[in-house]
This record gives structure tokens, C-alpha cells and sequence, in this order.
């Protein structure tokens, strides 16, 4: 001290200045800064793989959703606009760029009554993944919610298993075909039938883990201190969930996706041109030499679209996991 | 032990019934009646008032409505002795109009009203239907009573006729069909009745032999309690689902077959299985050469297996491969986390978790044809190829599924306290990895085992489709697509049976193995 005295020829009066003591400033703790989101998505781009899977999602997304109204598809009048020129009828995509020209629509060439694969995959890939999309979030919704009302209350834990061992005794396939039979086989028909008791299976997941968390020691603190049960459930155990419930919601869409499919395979499907009701109706066409491109191109966009879902909401799920954050 | 398996059989009776409850809603509830007509050949041959009555007649069967028809009321009248033949055959002829009725005829049509309407029923009257003075194709004036039943009395109907144990009061006791009774024989008719083989016979039973024996698999067989899971419609026209799920499909076995009366011919008849039919020897010539009494509908024997076995074989063989493939791979993974063989599995689950399966089993269907195998099930000629691909479609899911499991309870196990602590003292890694981890990782899977072996029966959907495989998978499929509705309840309520047993094993079977769960209240 004396010698900075020195050096500067300065009192210490003048080297130093008294600071206001700040009470509440004192209190805070100093932590690097974290946001939640920005260290998913971080986390998400570190990986070049996702970055290809998004751009494939995106593409997806846009020929499904952008493509069919850009061209102006309509699914009662396009399929059949060649339905008099029975040369156009099953080509195979070069027999049908030598009839037509070349043009994006005959990519996967000509179907059963001489319309454009191409275009009528597209619009059914929107419906199916609509409905996907809508049967996920009305599933997911009430499973997490009545989840977690579920694993927190004891009483409606004793009720709630009762319902899930009846209703989850009931085959799912049993319940949909007969749903689908019993009300006409529209969309919001299926949709209805794979929420009705869709939920349950989220449910349960969810009310096994928010036992789970719920009787944890930190929890257990968190209530002697007085903390309210919507704000533990809020604060301290859905961020433990974020990234199981991607994951679940993950592997839910392209699981709707395929039982879609399966549904219209086995003939209690949408009415409407899905996906599912598109290789439906091309069954015969894969065993018929020549004609295979009506069966293939379906069940592989379909397939390509499931795996895209998937493989995002997988990694999406892992780097929503806070442990990945490091 | 014992409380708690009887307490959770009783919690799953509970919810069959319930299941078979809730499926009668929406079958019977939901659904329009008239689409179980849809495949009916013979509803558009029926005319006018006929037609209704056919309609009223098919619902009674298929258990929507309990009918009564004017001539029934007064038969059962007769019956009772509050009148006699002759004022019911004249009573029985009502008009064309309610004008047109006899003064005596006007009384009963009035009492059958009266007595039926009390009952909550409603009484239908459809005057005769009359073209050009003649009276139309089915046109004929018809009198009849129905009510619907509730879902509950429905429910009751199914259940306490679901098992059949047979006695000697089948045969309606005005029949005369001589000395009711059973007998004991140590020499069965069936083999001359000189070879050794013990059988049980019955007259006034439904079926004829009671426990018989012969040469099939399990070898004693017997008819005394049968199970009755509804009577198809369309489906399997006629024939009970647990029959049709049981008994042999495809072409006849003939072989010479001695007939009561001695008549030998070359035929496919199991006459073991004779049950009785009213009055048939009457009706037929062909029955009278052939029986000396009224058994004489006999099932046929059959070359090929039945659907329930079919599914059974594929079923089990390929839940027997997703065991001895998926576990050790499973492990193999963990036990090498991050290698190649790690992320090769993992790719592989990811593709079968999210690929539709549609699109895997017809891509193997390809693969399969393309390297000469069978890739459609043909019952005549029936090779061990044909079971191959089904199997392959079968089990490759449930690898990927098995293997995703299996992993995942390993990589579990690693993390926790126990393994810390045995490698502190100096255990290497692979040994407890495979003393340790590999016992109680495997828990889990123990408790699926009889589910995976039961549910093999109720057949794959979509692999039985695609593969033309004629089993039990498919029956559930056809019902709805033909709006059987019997036969839906009837599936139903098999699938809820095979699915609360296996959860019930499932739960005994992991206590049995692992001594820290206990499912006796004191030690919890």
C-alpha cells in the first residue's frame, strides 16, 4: 500500500472511493448466463446431421402444405382428368414424360385413371399429416394435463387406474375400425376415434413420471417451504419433462402417420385421398409388372416423411434435455 | 400370493365385462341396424312386408330385439291349454285390414295387443300389400310384437350363454327320441365296437359323444362343454367365432367311413362330432341312409390347421426369434455403447419406429420374392417356405423393439449404486455386467413373456393380410368390414380375456423370479 503511495504520490483517500453498501445486490448469486431455448437449439445445430433432416422437413412441408394449392389441385376432379385417354393410364415415369412432355407432375408418373401420382401424394401427404398433426396435439394436450393431475392426486390415482385397466383392455384397432364403421369414415371421424381414448397411453407415461419426481427430496423441500402444488408442477417438474415429452410427441406423429396407412390398408380408412387410402387403392397395382411406381411412390414419401418427423423430434428431444447443455 | 391372483382375476373379470360393455355400445348403440344387411344376398329378394319381417327376424338373431310374431302368441297360448287347437287355427287367420278381421280374430289380435304393449313392446300391424286386386310379392299382411333389448339385458344374454355345458334336456321334451340318459362304453361304436377305446355318450344331449378318443392331437376330446362367443352372420355364415377360430380350414380329408345304419362310403365326416339337428333324417334322404337317430350334423375333418393355430405357429415361432435375437443383441449394445454395433441397431430401430409398417413388411414381401421365396399362403399346397416371410415380417418389429428395451434397461442398471459399488471392489466389468446387470435388467422383460406368448394367437393384422395367411388376425378385420356384429363382441371379448391373463402372469411370473417384489400387504 505504501508503495502505490508512492509511485502515484496519492493519498489513499484519493486511490480510493467508498462504495454504498446495496443490500440487494449482495443477495445475488453470480451464475454464467443460460437460457433454456437458446441452449436447445444450440445443441440442436451442433449436430450437420439436423441440419439436412430440417431442410428435408422443410421441403416436405412446403410440397405437402405450398405445392398443392399453388398448382391448384383439386382432389375430386384431378385424378380423373384423363380418364378418356386410356394410353395415359399406369405409366411409369419415362413412359409418361414421353406422352405428356416433361413436367414436375409426371416425376412418379400417371395412376390408375391416368392422374398424376405426383401431385395426388403431395395433397394426400397434407391430410395425412394433418391429421397427424391434430390427432398429436389434441392427444398430447389432454395426456399431459390429466397426466399430471393424475400422478399428483392420490384419489384420482385410485379412480384413474381403475379406467385405465378397462379402457386400456379394449384392442385400440377394435375401437377405431369400430368408430370408423359406426360413424362414416371422414377426417374429423378419425380423429375423433384415435383421441378418444389416445390419450390414455400419454397419460400414464406422464403420471409415471411425475410420481416419479413428484417424492423427490428437493420437492419435498420445495412444499415445506410452501411453495403451492401448480408451482412446483410448473417450476420444478415439467422442466424434467420437456424432453420426454418431445420425445413422446416424436415418435407420436409419424406413429399416427402409419397407423393411418395401416388403417386404409385394411380398409377402414379415411374417404378422403390420403396417404394411406392412396396405397389402399394401388394394392393391385404392386403386384402388376410395370405398374409398381402407383404402389412405391406412396409408401416411400410416406416413409421418407415419417423417418424426417422422427429423426427431428428425436434430436429436438435430446437437445432438450438440459444434462446435453455442457 | 393366492388373495392377490384372485383379487386381480377378479379386477380382470371386471374389466372384460366391461370392454365386452362398452364394444356392445358401440355396436349395437352406435351403429345404424339396418348396415348389418349390407352384405346380405338375400334382403333384396325379400319384398314389401316380407322384407320387414326378415329384417325383425335377423335382428332378433343377432341379439337387437326379442320378436314375437301374432301365430307365435297364439301357438304359445295352445301350449299353456287357455285354448285349443281349433280356436287357434281359426283365430291365427287375421285379414288383409284390420277390417277384415273375424269377430273371434278381432278378440286375440286385441289380447296379443294388450298383453304385448304392457310389456313395453310395440305391436306392428302391416296390411296385406295388394297390386291389381293380387296380392304382391311378399305382400302378405303380417301381425307382430317387438322391443329392443337393453344393453344390459343384452349384456346378461351374452354372458350366461357363453358356456354351454350339455345335458340331457337339449332336445326339446316333446321329441320322442327314446330313454334319455348317458352311457359309458369302454368299446367305442365309432371302431366296430370291438377295439378298445372308452367314450361317453348321450341321447337328448346336443352333441352325441360326450369324451371320445382318437387319433388327434390331444388325443381325448370332448363335447360337453362348449363355448359359445356368438354366431356369425356374414362372416363364417352360421358358425360360432370360437368354432371358427378352432376349427380346420381348407380341402377334405376323405376317408371310408362306416355310418350307423352300415353304410360305408368314402367321406370327410367326423362323426364323433355329431350334434343334433330336430327332424333332419325326415327332411333328407341322403341323412336317413347315413344315421339311425337325429345327430346327424357333423363337423368335417380338414387337411389344413385352423386360424387360431396358424396364427398360433407364426405367432410363436417368431416371438421364440425376437427373444434369442433381440436380448443378446440388446445387451451386446449396451455392453458396447457407442460402437458399431450400437449405432448400426440404432439405426435399425429408428428405421422399423418410424417407418409405417406397411411400408417394411411389403418391402420384405419384395425382398422375399425376389429371392424365390413363397409370398402367398396357399392352403393346398402348404411347404415350410410359405411360413418364412410371415415369421421375418413378424419378428423384425419386435426385434427392433426388444432390442430397444433391452438397452435401455441396461444402460439404466450401469448408472446405478450397486454397479459403482461392485466395481470399487474390484469387480471387472464384464463380470457384473453379466452376473449383475443382466439379472435385473432382464425383469422386465420376464414380465412380458406371456403376453407375448398368448397374444401370438389373436394374429397379426397387417403380416396375415399381406401374406394371404388364413388366420385369426384377419377374422376381426373381415367381421367389421362386413358388419358382423356377433362376431365383433365375440373377438372382443377374446382378445380382453388373452390380454388381462397375460398382464396377470406377466405380474406373477416377475414375482416369482424376483424376490424383492412381494404381493403380500405386510411386506410393503
Amino acid at each position: 500500500m505504501e508503495d502505490f503511495n508512492k509511485k502515484y504520490n496519492m493519498t489513499d483517500a484519493e486511490l480510493f472511493a467508498p462504495i454504498d453498501k446495496d443490500e440487494l445486490e449482495s443477495e445475488k448469486i453470480t451464475a454464467p448466463r443460460y437460457s433454456y431455448w437458446k441452449s436447445v437449439f444450440r445443441v440442436f445445430f451442433r449436430n450437420k446431421i439436423n441440419i439436412i433432416v430440417l431442410v428435408l422437413l422443410a421441403a416436405v412441408i412446403a410440397f405437402a402444405y405450398i405445392y398443392p394449392s399453388v398448382i391448384g389441385y383439386n382432389a375430386k376432379v384431378d385424378p380423373y382428368i384423363n380418364l378418356n385417354d386410356t394410353a395415359a393410364w399406369h405409366l411409369s415415369p419415362s413412359a409418361a414424360f414421353e406422352h405428356f412432355g416433361f413436367a414436375v407432375k409426371w416425376l412418379f408418373g400417371s395412376g390408375a385413371n391416368g392422374g398424376s401420382t405426383f401431385d395426388a401424394i403431395w395433397n394426400g401427404s397434407r391430410i395425412s399429416i394433418s391429421l397427424a398433426l391434430i390427432c398429436a396435439a389434441i392427444n398430447m394436450t389432454i395426456g399431459i394435463i390429466l397426466g399430471a393431475i393424475w400422478g399428483f392426486s392420490r384419489r384420482i390415482d385410485m379412480v384413474m387406474n381403475e379406467v385405465y385397466n378397462v379402457l386400456g383392455n379394449i384392442p385400440y384397432t377394435l375401437l377405431i375400425s369400430v368408430m370408423v364403421m359406426v360413424f362414416s369414415p371422414s377426417f374429423w371421424t378419425l380423429v375423433f376415434a384415435m383421441t378418444v381414448i389416445g390419450w390414455l397411453g400419454m397419460a400414464y407415461y406422464i403420471r409415471t413420471r411425475v410420481i416419479i419426481i413428484r417424492d423427490h427430496e428437493y420437492n419435498l423441500a420445495s412444499r415445506c417451504l410452501g411453495t403451492g402444488i401448480f408451482k412446483i408442477a410448473l417450476r420444478n417438474i415439467l422442466p424434467f419433462m420437456t424432453s420426454v415429452i418431445v420425445l413422446e410427441i416424436a415418435a407420436a406423429v409419424p406413429g399416427y402417420i402409419s397407423y393411418e396407412v395401416f388403417l386404409s390398408y385394411i380398409g377402414l380408412g379415411l374417404s378422403e385421398a390420403s396417404l394411406g387410402r392412396l396405397i389402399y387403392e394401388a394394392q393391385n397395382a404392386m403386384v402388376t409388372p410395370g405398374w409398381g411406381w402407383e404402389f412405391w411412390t406412396p409408401v416411400a414419401v410416406a416413409s421418407v416423411i415419417t423417418v424426417v418427423l422422427y429423426v427431428t423430434g428425436q434430436n429436438l428431444g435430446d437437445a432438450s434435455d438440459p444434462r446435453t447443455h455442457m | 400370493m393366492t388373495k392377490y391372483v384372485l383379487k386381480r382375476l377378479l379386477h380382470g373379470a371386471f374389466s372384460i365385462i366391461a370392454v365386452v360393455f362398452i364394444v356392445m355400445v358401440l355396436v349395437y348403440g352406435l351403429m345404424n341396424r339396418d348396415l348389418v344387411f349390407a352384405k346380405d344376398p338375400l334382403l333384396s329378394r325379400q319384398m314389401n312386408n316380407a322384407r320387414e319381417v326378415y329384417k325383425f327376424q335377423k335382428w332378433e338373431e343377432f341379439g337387437y330385439l326379442d320378436y314375437v310374431t301374432y301365430a307365435d302368441y297364439l301357438t304359445e297360448l295352445t301350449r299353456n291349454g287357455e285354448i285349443d287347437e281349433a280356436t287357434r287355427a281359426e283365430a291365427v287367420k287375421f285379414g288383409r285390414t284390420a277390417e277384415g278381421d273375424s269377430e273371434l280374430t278381432t278378440e286375440y289380435v286385441q289380447k296379443f295387443r294388450e298383453h304385448y304393449e304392457s310389456q313395453g313392446y310395440s305391436v306392428v300391424r302391416k296390411d296385406a300389400v295388394v297390386s291389381r286386386g293380387r296380392l304382391a310379392n311378399g305382400g302378405q299382411q303380417q301381425l307382430f310384437a317387438y322391443k329392443d333389448y337393453s344393453v344390459f339385458r343384452r349384456l346378461w344374454n351374452y354372458f350366461t350363454s357363453i358356456i354351454y355345458i350339455d345335458n340331457i334336456h337339449y332336445v326339446p321334451e316333446e321329441t320322442d327320441i327314446g330313454e334319455r340318459g348317458l352311457t359309458f362304453t369302454w368299446h367305442d361304436p365309432m371302431y366296430g365296437g370291438e377295439k378298445f377305446s372308452p367314450a361317453l355318450m348321450g341321447n337328448g344331449t346336443r352333441y352325441k359323444y360326450l369324451l371320445y378318443f382318437d387319433d388327434h392331437f390331444p388325443f381325448i376330446h370332448q363335447n360337453m362343454l362348449t363355448i359359445n362367443l356368438g354366431v356369425s352372420y356374414s362372416v363364417t355364415r352360421g358358425t360360432d367365432v370360437f368354432t371358427s377360430m378352432t376349427q380346420s380350414q381348407g380341402s377334405w380329408v376323405q376317408s371310408m367311413i362306416t355310418y350307423p345304419t352300415g353304410h360305408t362310403e368314402l367321406s370327410a365326416d367326423n362323426l364323433h362330432t355329431a350334434a343334433y339337428v330336430a327332424g333332419s333324417r325326415e327332411t333328407s334322404e341322403l341323412l336317413m341312409a347315413r344315421f339311425t337317430d337325429d345327430y346327424t350334423n357333423t363337423q368335417t375333418v380338414q387337411k389344413n390347421m385352423s386360424r387360431l393355430g396358424y396364427s398360433f405357429v407364426i405367432g410363436i415361432i417368431a416371438t421364440i426369434f425376437v427373444y434369442i435375437l433381440g436380448l443378446p443383441i440388446g445387451v451386446l449394445m449396451a455392453r458396447y455403447k457407442e460402437g458399431v454395433l450400437d449405432k448400426v441397431g440404432t439405426v435399425y430401430i429408428m428405421f422399423i419406429s418410424a417407418v409405417p409398417s406397411l411400408a417394411y413388411i411389403f418391402m420384405f414381401k419384395g425382398l422375399g420374392r425376389a429371392i424365390g421365396l413363397p409370398w402367398m399362403f396357399d392352403m393346398d399346397n402348404v411347404s415350410k417356405f410359405m411360413y418364412v416371410l410371415p415369421i421375418v415380417s413378424l419378428a423384425l418389429p419386435s426385434i427392433a423393439s426388444m432390442m430397444k428395451w433391452m438397452r435401455r434397461y441396461m444402460i439404466d442398471q450401469m448408472n446405478s449404486d450397486y454397479v459403482k459399488f461392485a466395481r470399487s471392489g474390484g469387480m471387472s466389468d464384464t463380470e457384473i455386467f453379466f452376473k449383475h446387470v443382466m439379472k435385473v435388467a432382464a425383469i422386465p422383460i420376464i414380465q412380458g413373456i406371456p403376453g407375448s406368448i398368448l397374444l401370438a394367437m389373436t394374429g397379426a393384422l397387417i403380416t396375415e393380410r399381406v401374406y394371404m395367411v388364413p388366420g385369426a388376425g384377419g377374422l376381426l378385420i373381415d367381421a367389421i368390414n362386413a358388419y358382423d356384429n356377433s362376431v365383433i363382441v365375440g373377438v372382443a371379448l377374446f382378445y380382453a380375456i388373452l390380454s388381462v391373463l397375460s398382464l396377470i402372469l406377466g405380474d406373477v411370473l416377475m414375482a416369482m423370479v424376483d424376490p424383492r417384489i412381494s404381493f403380500t400387504d405386510k411386506a410393503r
